[in-house]
C-alpha cells in the first residue's frame, strides 16, 4: 500500500484552552500514521492548539461554531464525521476521556463502522490497524485487528506519553455548520475542593495497620499535602475496619480499584485483596519495617525501614522538588 | 412509560481469567455468569421510572447465547415484564454489529427511554449504547449518575475530569448508566418465582463479520520485577531520584 | 499446665431468636409451599428431586421451595471428595454413572504414615477402600442437581438464608429468611431487605453442619443423643499441578500432634488439577493447634512438595465436618412440621469419609415418606416418624453402626486409638461392646501453651479468605455472637480455631473481623456462636 496513511486526531479543549490528553492522542496518531491532522471543536481560537505541531501534528484543524463553546455531543459529532468522511483518512482516533468515551461512539457509528476503544498499543498492519486493548479488567490483553477503511479508536489516558517529534503544525479554522444540537451540556460544575477522590487522584498514597494509631495518619497526610493537591490518601481494609478511615479511601478488592500514576503503599503488608484494588498502578512504592511483606513483591520500587522516619523524609524532599 | 433495556451477561468480576485453547477468547471452564453490573443500574432505573409514572412496561433485551436467557430471568426477577433473547452464539468484537443487531429489534418501539450500562465489565468497549442511539436517531447522554426527568424533559449528570456536566436533553432518549445512578434492588422472593411466568421471545439471529476481528487474547505483561531501593530514611534521595529519572513519575 | 475450656467462654444458642411463633411481627413478604427446604445441598436437591419426580408420577403437584444462603448453587459446598455412586443411580435410574458431574473413577489410592521427612506406606483399611467410586467436586454436583430440580419446576431461590424457625404449639409451620442491607450498627441502609416468611406443611432442614435451625430445632423439641455431636475442621485447597496425579491419597501422623485425630486427603481431579487438604477433631488439646498453618505445613513435606511445586493455587476454603456418628444420632430426626437431613442429622461415616452419598439417601427417604404424608393430609410426627423408621433399618444406620466407636476410640490419642480401630475393623464393631463416652469438644480442656505469633510459611488467612472467593461487603454488621467477657487466652485460642483470620487478639482484647467468615462453623462449635448473615455473604466456591 503506497497512499500516505492520513490520521485524524481528534483533541480537545476546556474553556477554549487545549487539554493536554491531546498531546498523547497525536503522539498516538504519529506511532500508525504518516500524515497526521488534529483536529478540534471550538466556538474560536483554542490557546495551546499552535503547539499541537510540537508532537507531530502536520496540520492543526479548528472547525468553530458557536455551539460549541462547550463540548455538544451532536454538534462534535457531525462537525468530526463529516471531516473524517471528506477527506481520505486511514483512521480517526480520540482520546478515551471522559468526553472521548462519549464522543468516540457516535463518530463510529456515523461512518458505519466500530470502535475499538481504550487502546494501551497501536500498530500499522499493512493497510490494517492492529490495537492492544486491556479486558477483564485489565486480567487480558486483546489484540484486534481494524480493517475498515476508515478505522475508529480511542485511547487510553496517561499510556501514550506524550513524544516530541516536530511536525510543520500548520493551523486553519475552519467554520462548520450543524444543526442545533438536542443535548445541550448546561453547565459544567467543578469537583468539590479538598476531597480528592482516591479512584481520581493521579498520587495514591495509602496507609496500612504500620501506622499503629489513627493520630499517625497525619505522616501521609503531610505527605500527600507536599504533592500540591494532586495526592489522596488511601487506607487498608485493616484500618477502615479498625474505624481509623473512611470506607471511601478504602483501596482494595472489597473498596475501590484505583490506578494512578504513582501508588505509595505506607505500612501496608500486601495482602492480595489489597493488591487487586491498586496492581494496574503505573508505578508502586512500598514503605515497610518487615522485608519480607508481600508487598515488596509488586512495588517497581521499596524502602524498607520504619515508616517514621522515611515517610517524613520523603514529605521533605517532594516539597523541595515542588517548592 | 415504556422503557427498553438492553442487558448483557458477562462473567464475574472476580473470574480467574484462563485463555482459550485457541488464544483467542476466555476459557469459560468454570465461570460464573452473571448480569453486566452496569445494567443492574440501567435495569433499576427502569423499574424506578416505570413505578414513578405508574403504568407502562419495562422490556429486557439482550443478544447473546442461550444461557442468556438466564441473565434475561434475573431481570425479570428484578421486576421487569418481558424479555428478548437476540440469541446467537459468537458475540461479535465489533459493537457495531451488536448496535445494529439491538436497534433492529428496537426499531418502531415507541420507546420513552431506552436504557444500557455504560459498559460491559468483560470487553470495556463502551460503545453499544450511543451507537444504537445514533442508528434510531434519538438523542443519548452516557455515563448518567443522576436523572431526573420532568414530562418530555431530563436532566443528566455525568462525571468529567474534575467535575461533573450538567445536560439537557428530551425524551424518548438513549441513555447509559453508571455506577452510583441508583441502588439495584436484590430480587425479591415472589419477584423470583414470577419470573417464571413472564414471556420471554427467544429470536435467533444472524450476525455479520463486521470491521473488528480478534487476533489474540493474551495475559498481561508480567510487572517487571522490583528492587529494594535500600533500608532507612538515608534511601529516600536515591527513592526520589529514581522515581524522577527512571519512573518519570515526578 | 493451665487450660481453658472453651464453654465456659460460649455463650448458649439464642433461642428466642430462632424459634419464633408464627405470625410474629417482622416480616416482609409471605409465602407458602407445601414442603420448604432449607439448604440447596446434596441432601436438599435430593430430597426435592425425588418427591416432584413422586408428584409427577402421582399425577399430582407439589409446591417445593429450596432455601440457599450462597449466592449461587454450589458456592458454599465443600468437600474432598470421593463419593459412593449408589445414591445417584437410585435418584435417577433412567442415567448412567457416565452422566454423573462425577470426575474420575479411583483406581489407585494409598494410606501412608507421614513423618517431617519420610512416610510409611500402610495398607488400606477396609473401611477407607474406594476403588470404584469416583472422585467429584461437591460444587459440581450441586450445580448439576441443581439444574435437575430446575428442569423438575422446583423452586430453588439462592441468596435467601433461613434465620429462624416458624411454630405454631410445637410443630414447625416454617422458616423466617434473614434481612439484608443492614448497616455496620444493625441498621437498615439504602438496599434493605425485610425477612421473608415462607411457611410449608413440611419444613426439611438440609443445613449441612452444624446446621444452626437444626441445632435450635433439636434442642427446643428436647431431642437428645447418647453422645453429643463432635465436629472435625477440614481446611482445603485447590491447586493446578505441573506434575500429574493418578491416585487417592490419605496420609495420618505428621504434622499432627499425637493428641489430635486427624489426617489429610490428596484427591485428583484431573491429573492436574489436585484437590488437598487437612482434617482435625476439634478435640484437640493444645490452645496453639492452628488447623489452616498445619495444612501449610503439611504442603511442605516431599511427598506433597512434589506434586505442588511450580503449581498454582486456584481455591482455598473450609468446613467442619460432624464426627459423631452413630452415638451422635439425634434420637428423632422427625416431628411435626419438620424433618432433619444429611450432616444436620449427623449422616456421616468419618472412617470412610463419606456423608455425601447419605445425606443423598436420606433425602431421598424423607421424600418418600413426605410424599405419603401429603397425599394423606397429614404432616404430624405420627407420619413424619416413618422417615426415623426408614433411615434406622437402612444402610446408612448400618455403616455409621459398623464403626460406631471407631473415631472416638481416638479420644486418647492416635496410638491407643489406632490400635483399638484395628480391632473394631477385624472384628466388624464387636469391639468393645459398648459406647465410647465423649464429651463436647468445647467441653474439653486446651493446654495453655505459651502463644507464639502467626506462621509465615505458605498461605496468609488474608490471603486464603481472597482465594475462597469471599468478597462480603466490609459495612456487614457482625453476625457472631460472643460470650461475655473474652479472656485474652480464649481470644487466642479463638485466632487459632478460626482458619479465615475472623478474629484476632490484639493488645490482649479480640477483634472480629466478621466479613472474613466462611461460614466453615468452627466458631460455632468451640467459640462465638454463629449466625447467617445477609444472602450470598461468604465464600463463592467454584469447585471444592
Amino acid at each position: 500500500m503506497s497512499a500516505t496513511r492520513l490520521i485524524l486526531a481528534v483533541c480537545e479543549h476546556r474553556d477554549g484552552t487545549l487539554r493536554k490528553i491531546s498531546h498523547e492522542v497525536v503522539t498516538g496518531a504519529r506511532r500508525i500514521g504518516e500524515a497526521v491532522e488534529a483536529v478540534v471543536c471550538a466556538a474560536g481560537p483554542v490557546q495551546g492548539a499552535d503547539q499541537l505541531g510540537r508532537f507531530g501534528a502536520d496540520t492543526v484543524v479548528t472547525l468553530t461554531n458557536a455551539s460549541f463553546a462547550r463540548y455538544a455531543p451532536e454538534g462534535y459529532a457531525q462537525a468530526i464525521a463529516e471531516r473524517a468522511k471528506a477527506g481520505g483518512y486511514s483512521a480517526v482516533i480520540f482520546a478515551a476521556s471522559a468526553t472521548g468515551k462519549d464522543l468516540a461512539p457516535r463518530v463510529a457509528a456515523k461512518l458505519g463502522v466500530g470502535l475499538a476503544a481504550d487502546c494501551t498499543d497501536l500498530a500499522a498492519d499493512g493497510g490494517a490497524i492492529v490495537a492492544t486493548r486491556p479486558v477483564y479488567a485489565g486480567k487480558a490483553l486483546l489484540k484486534v485487528k481494524v480493517a475498515t477503511t476508515r478505522a475508529v479508536l480511542s485511547l487510553r489516558p496517561n499510556v501514550f506519553t506524550p513524544v516530541e517529534r516536530p511536525k510543520a503544525g500548520t493551523t486553519e479554522t475552519v467554520a462548520v455548520s450543524v444543526p442545533a444540537g438536542r443535548v445541550v451540556v448546561r453547565e459544567v460544575k467543578a469537583a468539590e475542593a479538598g476531597a480528592l477522590d482516591v479512584a481520581e487522584a493521579q498520587i495514591v498514597i495509602s496507609g496500612g495497620r504500620g501506622l499503629k494509631e489513627p493520630a499517625n495518619f497525619k505522616v501521609i497526610e503531610e505527605l500527600a499535602r507536599a504533592f500540591g493537591g494532586q495526592a489522596a490518601v488511601g487506607a487498608s481494609r485493616a484500618v477502615v475496619d479498625a474505624g481509623w478511615r473512611a470506607h471511601a479511601d478504602q483501596v482494595g478488592q472489597t473498596g475501590k480499584t484505583v490506578s494512578p500514576t504513582l501508588y505509595i503503599a505506607v505500612g501496608i503488608s500486601g495482602a492480595i485483596q489489597h493488591l487487586a484494588g491498586m496492581r494496574t498502578s503505573k508505578v508502586i512504592v512500598a514503605i515497610n519495617k518487615d522485608k519480607d511483606a508481600p508487598i515488596f513483591k509488586v512495588a517497581d520500587y521499596g524502602v524498607v525501614g520504619d515508616l517514621f522516619e522515611v515517610v517524613p523524609k520523603l514529605t521533605e524532599e517532594i516539597k523541595k522538588l515542588h517548592g | 412509560m415504556k422503557i427498553a433495556v438492553c442487558i448483557k451477561r458477562v462473567p464475574d468480576s472476580e473470574t480467574r481469567v484462563k485463555i482459550g485453547s485457541d488464544g483467542k477468547r476466555l476459557d469459560e471452564a468454570g465461570v460464573k455468569f452473571v448480569l453486566n453490573p452496569y445494567d443492574e443500574f440501567a435495569v433499576e432505573e427502569a423499574l424506578q421510572r416505570k413505578e414513578k409514572a405508574g403504568s407502562g412496561e419495562v422490556a429486557v433485551m439482550c443478544l447473546g447465547p442461550a444461557a442468556a436467557a438466564e441473565t434475561i430471568r434475573t431481570a425479570l426477577a428484578m421486576g421487569a415484564d418481558r424479555g428478548v433473547l437476540l440469541q446467537t452464539d459468537a458475540i461479535p468484537a465489533d459493537g457495531f454489529v451488536t448496535a445494529q443487531a439491538l436497534a433492529a429489534e428496537l426499531q418502531g418501539g415507541a420507546w420513552d427511554l431506552i436504557l444500557f450500562g455504560k459498559m460491559a465489565i468483560d470487553d470495556y468497549n463502551q460503545q453499544v449504547g450511543p451507537m444504537v442511539a445514533e442508528l434510531l436517531g434519538l438523542p443519548c447522554v452516557t455515563a448518567v449518575a443522576h436523572l431526573e426527568i420532568d414530562g418530555t424533559k431530563g436532566i443528566a449528570e455525568r462525571e468529567i475530569e474534575g467535575g461533573v456536566e450538567v445536560v439537557e436533553f428530551p425524551l424518548p432518549a438513549v441513555l447509559t448508566a453508571d455506577k452510583g445512578l441508583n441502588e439495584p434492588r436484590y430480587p425479591a422472593l415472589k419477584g423470583i418465582m414470577a419470573a417464571k411466568k413472564k414471556a420471554l421471545e427467544v429470536k435467533p439471529v444472524q450476525l455479520g463479520p463486521g470491521g473488528i476481528e480478534v487476533l489474540a487474547l493474551t495475559p498481561p505483561p508480567e510487572r517487571k520485577e522490583g528492587k529494594i531501593v535500600g533500608e532507612g530514611a538515608g534511601a529516600v534521595a536515591e527513592l526520589v531520584r529514581l522515581l524522577r529519572e527512571e519512573a518519570k513519575v515526578l | 499446665m493451665a487450660e481453658i475450656v472453651p464453654a465456659q467462654h460460649q455463650p448458649p444458642l439464642p433461642l428466642e431468636q430462632l424459634i419464633l411463633k408464627d405470625g410474629a411481627a417482622g416480616a416482609g413478604d409471605r409465602m407458602e409451599l407445601d414442603v420448604l427446604i432449607v439448604g440447596a445441598g446434596p441432601a436438599g436437591l435430593a430430597c426435592a428431586i425425588e418427591l416432584a419426580k413422586l408428584a409427577k408420577k402421582n399425577g399430582g403437584t407439589v409446591n417445593i421451595g429450596v432455601l440457599e444462603k450462597a449466592a449461587t448453587l454450589g458456592e458454599h459446598s465443600l468437600s474432598g471428595a470421593v463419593v459412593n455412586p449408589r445414591a445417584f443411580r437410585e435418584l435417577f435410574p433412567e442415567l448412567k454413572d457416565a452422566d454423573f458431574p462425577f470426575r474420575g473413577r479411583v483406581t489407585k489410592e494409598r494410606v501412608y504414615l507421614l513423618t517431617a521427612n519420610g512416610q510409611w506406606r500402610l495398607p488400606t483399611p477396609p473401611t477407607m477402600h474406594n476403588k470404584g467410586y469416583y472422585v467429584a467436586s461437591l460444587c459440581e454436583i450441586v450445580r448439576w442437581l441443581g439444574a435437575k430440580a430446575e428442569e423438575l419446576g422446583i423452586n430453588v431461590f439462592t441468596g435467601f438464608p433461613a434465620a429462624s424457625l416458624l411454630t405454631e404449639g410445637k410443630r414447625v409451620t416454617g422458616v423466617r429468611t434473614a434481612a439484608s442491607g443492614l448497616d455496620r450498627d444493625g441498621n437498615p441502609g439504602p438496599s434493605y431487605a425485610a425477612p421473608n416468611d415462607l411457611t410449608a406443611k413440611v419444613t426439611v432442614l438440609a443445613e449441612g453442619t452444624r446446621g444452626l435451625l437444626a441445632q435450635a430445632w433439636c434442642q427446643w423439641q428436647g431431642v437428645t443423643s447418647a453422645n453429643p455431636q463432635i465436629f472435625a475442621l477440614g481446611v482445603k485447597e485447590l491447586w493446578e499441578t505441573k506434575r500429574p496425579l493418578d491416585r487417592v491419597i490419605h496420609t495420618m501422623g505428621w504434622p499432627l500432634p499425637s493428641d489430635a485425630f486427624g489426617g489429610s486427603f490428596m484427591y485428583p481431579l484431573e491429573p492436574n488439577l489436585v484437590a488437598l487438604g487437612l482434617v482435625v477433631g476439634l478435640d484437640y488439646k493444645d490452645i496453639n493447634l492452628d488447623v489452616h498453618e498445619l495444612l501449610q505445613r503439611l504442603k511442605q513435606h516431599p511427598r506433597f512438595r512434589a506434586y505442588l511445586e511450580g503449581g498454582e493455587l486456584v481455591e482455598w476454603g473450609a468446613k467442619t465436618i460432624p464426627e459423631g456418628g452413630f452415638y451422635s444420632l439425634p434420637n428423632r430426626h422427625s416431628g411435626d412440621g419438620a424433618v432433619l437431613l444429611g450432616d444436620s442429622a449427623g449422616f456421616v461415616n468419618v472412617p470412610s469419609l463419606k456423608g455425601i452419598h447419605y445425606a443423598m439417601q436420606s433425602g431421598m427417604y424423607a421424600a418418600r415418606v413426605i410424599s405419603g404424608a401429603l397425599v394423606a393430609g397429614d404432616p404430624s410426627i405420627r407420619r413424619l416418624g416413618e422417615y426415623d423408621r426408614v433411615v434406622n433399618h437402612s444402610y446408612i444406620a448400618r455403616d455409621l453402626y459398623r464403626t460406631r466407636n471407631m473415631r472416638l476410640a481416638f479420644k486418647h490419642g492416635f496410638v491407643p486409638g489406632a490400635i483399638q480401630a484395628a480391632l473394631m475393623t477385624v472384628t466388624v464393631g464387636a469391639f468393645p461392646g459398648w459406647r465410647y463416652a465423649m464429651h463436647a469438644d468445647a467441653e474439653v480442656g486446651r493446654r495453655l501453651t505459651p502463644g507464639r505469633g502467626p506462621g509465615s510459611i505458605g498461605l496468609s488467612k488474608v490471603d486464603a479468605v481472597f482465594k475462597s472467593g469471599n468478597s462480603t461487603r466490609d459495612t456487614i454488621p457482625t453476625h457472631l455472637i460472643v460470650g461475655k467477657d473474652v479472656s485474652a487466652e480464649a481470644a487466642r485460642f479463638y485466632a487459632h480455631v478460626c482458619p479465615a483470620g475472623v478474629y484476632e487478639e490484639v493488645d490482649g482484647v479480640l477483634r472480629i473481623n466478621a466479613p472474613n467468615c466462611v461460614d466453615c462453623k468452627a466458631t460455632d462449635v468451640l467459640g462465638p456462636r454463629w449466625t447467617p448473615r445477609e444472602g450470598g455473604s461468604g465464600p463463592k466456591y467454584k469447585r471444592m
